[in-house]
């Protein structure tokens, strides 16, 4: 009926589940070290991606689907957000010409 | 056996192409819901993201215990609850039906659960004087007006997906659904957990009080 491998068993299922939750206990970790914003929010994005990638591959079972799945709707999925990149020279814009609060 | 073979018979079947992805069409219409859904989410995202960017006084209210404390206790019950939808997959897959429902059982209320703590959580929060448009700190009432639409569209998705979880069960009892639809609603599922895995950084972690 259709051409899915056949995906991880249970055991591996835990020891991605426990690996998600250590991450998000890293996450959690950075929160209360005195880093800066910007660093801040870099590397939870970064973790939050690599999170969203394991569930997407193994979860969702993307992985062990047909490639041309992964390809016709991934890359588009990408393209699409890449594009809202555009709204941050407005935000800054707006950020700088503010008036003042007296 | 292709889907539509099993569909129209055999004879009928020839007329019709294989799928090019391999997988059921309510599988693959699933899938391509999730990749709009997931520009939806990232759109709100970036509008809370531009937002926060351009407002200089942007509030930072949560504490490390309750808000990230019960944060913390939400992603476990989510992602516990991704956990136990792949155990109901997998039994549905090979046939044990009793067990399937018993996993699907145990998804919809690590379901109904994250609910509530997050209804907790808003009801708490309603209490200090935030709303859409309020804020108790002083400042930008922005803060409000991201939080609970991007953390409401996200609730939404969860209780439409233990709604759906409940008719998938009832059908899938009463042999009306098979186990495509247990594994095609287990990918909604799974959409909602990873979802979050960007909702609680960005919403919470981001705005703890430093």
């Amino acid at each position: 009926m259709t051409d899915t491998k056949n995906g991880p068993g249970m055991k591996e299922y835990i020891a991605i589940w426990v690996g998600l939750l250590c991450i998000v206990g890293i996450e959690t970790f950075l929160t209360t070290m005195h880093i800066s914003t910007h660093r801040l929010l870099a590397a939870l994005l970064v973790l939050a991606f690599v999170e969203a990638g394991i569930a997407l591959l193994f979860f969702m079972h993307l992985k062990y689907e047909r490639p041309r799945l992964f390809w016709t709707l991934v890359p588009l999925v990408i393209f699409v957000l890449f594009m809202m990149n555009h709204i941050w020279p407005d935000a800054y814009r707006m950020l700088n010409m503010r008036v003042p609060i007296q | 056996m292709s889907e539509s073979e099993m569909t129209l018979g055999a004879g009928q079947a020839t007329a019709f192409e294989p799928s090019p992805y391999g997988v059921q069409s309510k599988k693959l219409t699933m899938w391509l819901f999730i990749a709009s859904d997931a520009v939806t989410f990232g759109a709100i995202l970036f509008g809370y993201a531009y937002l926060r960017a351009g407002t200089p006084d942007w509030p930072t209210p949560f504490q490390f215990s309750p808000s990230i404390v019960n944060g913390l206790i939400m992603t476990l019950v989510l992602l516990t609850s991704s956990l136990t939808m792949l155990a109901a997959v997998a039994a549905a897959k090979q046939g044990r039906k009793s067990s399937a429902l018993l996993w699907i059982s145990a998804t919809i209320v690590l379901g109904i659960i994250f609910a509530t703590l997050h209804l907790r959580e808003w009801f708490h929060m309603f209490a200090e004087g935030w709303s859409l448009s309020k804020n108790p700190l002083g400042g930008t009432v922005m803060f409000g007006a991201t939080f609970f639409s991007i953390t409401g569209l996200h609730l939404m998705h969860v209780i439409s997906g233990v709604i759906a979880l409940i008719v998938i069960a009832i059908g899938y009892n009463t042999e009306w659904l098979d186990a495509g639809h247990v594994e095609t609603t287990g990918l909604y599922w799974h959409f909602v957990d990873l979802v979050w895995m960007f909702v609680f950084p960005l919403l919470y972690l981001m705005n703890v009080a430093r």
